[in-house]
């Protein structure tokens, strides 16, 4: 029986950094430690609940109450992981810290659960020359890109700025299992692409609405007057500019 | 000018679960106006003071409607209007 694989050699030299690590993060994360990227860095301040055993599949019960980057790497260690490939950075990506952390890699997979760490992934990786893979879900929907160095198109041509006002939270609006896990997966996809030299994929946003299985591709034109890749370039990262609420739908 | 709108997943609780509606308009703001009228609460998650959301994208066929004319963006029979929001979760 022959399998399909990308060649590790070829990742064995790679990195990634995994900004949040819950429902996209985990299964993204492990299909790049899989796959055979050769450091994978992961980036969460947050415990393991029972609450999101359902889709965050490094867990199970006995993980409740821990630090997820721990239960994450015993069992990304237990998965094939070495110990000097996966590393544990504890806290929130932030703006002091953004660019250091993104400069060491070479593609950010972003599945974080507020538009704040988007917006900061964003600008962080646009400042640095570093290709990002953004990904979101909400309910059966859910969207990921892929944002080569360099931007244009990038998250601030479609979404401008951080949204402000009320925003629904995720534990609200919830989300669903599988539909998640696809896109997890799919992040993998744009992220192991892009490390094997196919940029193919930039320029446009995948939905997938998980209750027909539909896979939608959109292309984004960059905007000329984007803050972030176009004219009126950000040139720094200003810590008052991160503030939002959890989530939006 | 009969118009497909597609209706992303987060919007389809005021659709009643519809993923896409027709309806008829000469621009973008009169099908907005129509949907409205048909979906009420439609237009204030699409809209605020200042035209379209800052984190809703709205295109026609394959362009945003940014590059287009804006909400007086003309439209012709049997085109498709597609509505991205931004979403965080995860
Ligand atoms: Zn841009």
């Amino acid at each position: 029986m022959s399998t399909f694989r990308v060649e590790p050699q070829l990742l064995a030299d790679k990195s990634a950094l995994v900004v949040g690590v819950g429902g996209l993060g985990c299964p993204a994360a492990l299909a790049l430690v899989r796959a055979g990227v050769g450091r994978v860095v992961l980036c969460d301040d947050d415990r393991v609940e029972a609450a999101n055993l359902h889709r965050q599949i490094l867990f199970d019960e006995r993980d409740v109450g821990r630090p997820k980057l721990d239960a994450a790497f015993d069992t990304l260690r237990a998965r094939g992981g070495t110990e000097a490939g996966i590393l544990r950075v504890h806290g929130r990506l932030l703006p002091d810290t953004a660019r250091a952390l993104v400069r060491d890699v070479d593609v950010v997979l972003e599945g974080s659960d507020n538009f704040a760490t988007k917006f900061l992934a964003a600008d962080a990786c646009q400042l640095e020359q570093r290709a990002v893979v953004h990904g979101a879900a909400i309910r059966w929907h859910g969207t990921a890109w892929l944002v080569p160095p360099g931007g244009a198109p990038c998250y601030r041509c479609l979404f401008e700025d951080v949204p402000a006002g009320a925003q629904q939270g995720c534990s609200e609006a919830g989300v669903m299992g599988p539909v998640v896990g696809f896109l997890g997966a799919l992040m993998a996809d744009l992220a192991l692409r892009w490390l094997t030299g196919d940029a193919s994929a930039a320029g446009s946003i995948l939905s997938y609405d998980g209750k027909r299985d539909r896979l939608r591709t959109t292309a984004v034109p960059a905007r000329r007057d984007c803050p972030l890749c176009g004219q009126r370039r950000i040139a720094e990262l200003i810590e008052s500019a991160y503030v939002s609420g959890i989530c939006t739908a | 000018m009969e118009v497909t709108v597609r209706i992303p997943t987060p919007l389809r609780s005021l659709t009643g679960g519809e993923e896409a509606v027709k309806l008829s308009g000469a621009t973008v703001r009169e099908v907005i106006d129509g949907l409205e009228k048909a979906h009420p609460g439609m237009k204030d998650r699409l809209l605020d003071d200042k035209g379209v959301r800052r984190f809703v994208n709205i295109y026609v066929g394959e362009e945003d409607i940014r590059f287009l004319d804006g909400l007086d963006t003309a439209l012709e029979s049997g085109q498709e209007i597609s509505i991205v929001p931004a979403i965080a979760g995860g």
